[in-house]
């Protein structure tokens, strides 16, 4: 894929995660104001449960979790290749990355999952 | 003994030659400098009066060549451009441009420079057949249009901005800001239709999107260009073009030369011609 696109990627996920977080805040640490819990409540575990069983806000989820791994793993990859050990090792180094990522992907989605399904 | 108009500075000058030394050393010498003499200058004169085999490379002497890059006071600059007295110090540092190899002395290897601007296709590569249907039209361009890359086309080639980057400081892939620089150049010529044709260098890992807006290049470059702002305008375009939205543009005018040309009566004809 062009490098362009990658990088475009990287800022789409950027511009995600600030939204994302956004809604974080707004749901969790400005519960009073949007949501009308109190903080206590909006914390609260038995509210985290039921609403992670939201299809919506494990969507959300899953999102944070692939636009928050995308951003880090890409920029640690543009860290990783200006290093002199690294030269002549850019697609090892591309495809090691691309493995983790695809990694704790697989991890997390299956841990937010087994939260909000099992419990 | 200084005179009134003359100060005695203490040169550190970075030696190193291939046949006889392992590692670069530093070499003091003293040279009584009067006002207006270039670090360019004191080099020649040290190299006159105390060690012929001091060796640099050097042209015009006026800031245009780009031949004089060296590291003066921890800063890359034309030696020709810089007076002695206006660096403000006792001792004054000269070493070769870092991020090159060194040849000798104060010679570096440009050889990078110079393989990675052929890499970004420096010239102006027009759609399909113009230049070979038309070779001798002229391409009509707008003022606005040369606007457009002006500030770019102005570079010496110096190879300063390229020792100021910090990114190319470990990564030595990085292409840099004086071919990406001219990449953009081109690219926005409005005479240009090559940009897919240098993507394959300019799209690529080591290019644009490794540039992280030090601006060191900026501030190295002598002659007042803005690499720094060239790549991010490279950015824009390659972003505008991989999403499919970048504008086409329509190819150049051609203007045919005058067929029928009648000079001027008041114009003198040329004495006839004395070689056979």
């Amino acid at each position: 894929m062009r490098e362009t696109r990658l990088w475009f990627l990287s800022l789409t996920c950027t511009s995600l995660i600030i939204v994302l977080l956004g809604l974080h805040f707004a749901i969790m640490h400005y519960a009073p104001v949007f949501t009308g819990q109190t903080i206590e409540e909006a914390r609260s575990f038995q509210v985290m449960l039921e609403r992670g069983r939201d299809v919506a806000q494990f969507v959300v989820y899953i999102l944070f979790l692939a636009a928050a791994l995308y951003h880090g793993l890409y920029s640690l990859r543009g860290i990783i290749i200006e290093l002199p050990v690294a030269r002549g090792r850019a697609r090892l180094v591309g495809r090691g990355l691309l493995l983790i990522g695809l990694v704790f992907f697989a991890y997390g989605t299956y841990v937010t999952w087994w939260t909000f399904a099992t419990k | 003994m200084t005179s009134s108009s003359t100060r005695t500075i203490t040169f550190r000058i970075q030696r190193y030659d291939p046949d006889k030394d392992t590692a670069p050393h530093w070499d003091t010498r003293q040279l009584a400098v009067s006002e207006g003499m270039t670090v360019l200058e004191a080099l020649h004169e040290l190299k006159h009066e105390q060690d012929p085999t001091l060796a640099w490379r050097s042209s015009c002497r006026m800031g245009i060549c780009g031949s004089c890059g060296m590291f003066i006071n921890d800063k890359p600059q034309l030696a020709c451009q810089t007076q002695v007295l206006h660096l403000g110090t006792e001792v004054v540092s000269v070493a070769p441009l870092p991020n090159y190899p060194n040849v000798k002395d104060l010679v570096p290897d440009l050889e990078p420079l110079f393989h990675k601007h052929a890499a970004v296709k420096p010239q102006l590569i027009p759609a399909g057949n113009l230049a070979d249907e038309v070779p001798t039209g002229e391409f009509l361009q707008s003022p606005e249009q040369r606007e457009e890359f002006g500030q770019f086309s102005i570079c010496i080639k110096c190879g300063l901005c390229m020792s100021a980057c910090p990114t190319l400081a470990t990564d030595l892939d990085f292409l840099g800001p004086q071919p990406l620089a001219q990449a953009y150049r081109y690219t926005a010529d409005s005479r240009d239709a090559g940009l897919h044709e240098r993507l394959e260098h300019i799209d690529a890992l080591h290019g644009p999107f490794q540039c992280h807006l030090a601006g060191a290049c900026t501030d190295a470059c002598p002659k007042g260009v803005d690499p720094a702002m060239g790549i991010q305008l490279l950015k824009r375009t390659l972003t505008l073009d991989a999403l499919g939205l970048r504008r086409a543009r329509p190819a150049p005018q051609i203007v045919p030369l005058p067929t029928e040309f009648k000079p001027s009566e008041k114009i003198p004809q040329p004495p006839p011609r004395t070689a056979k």
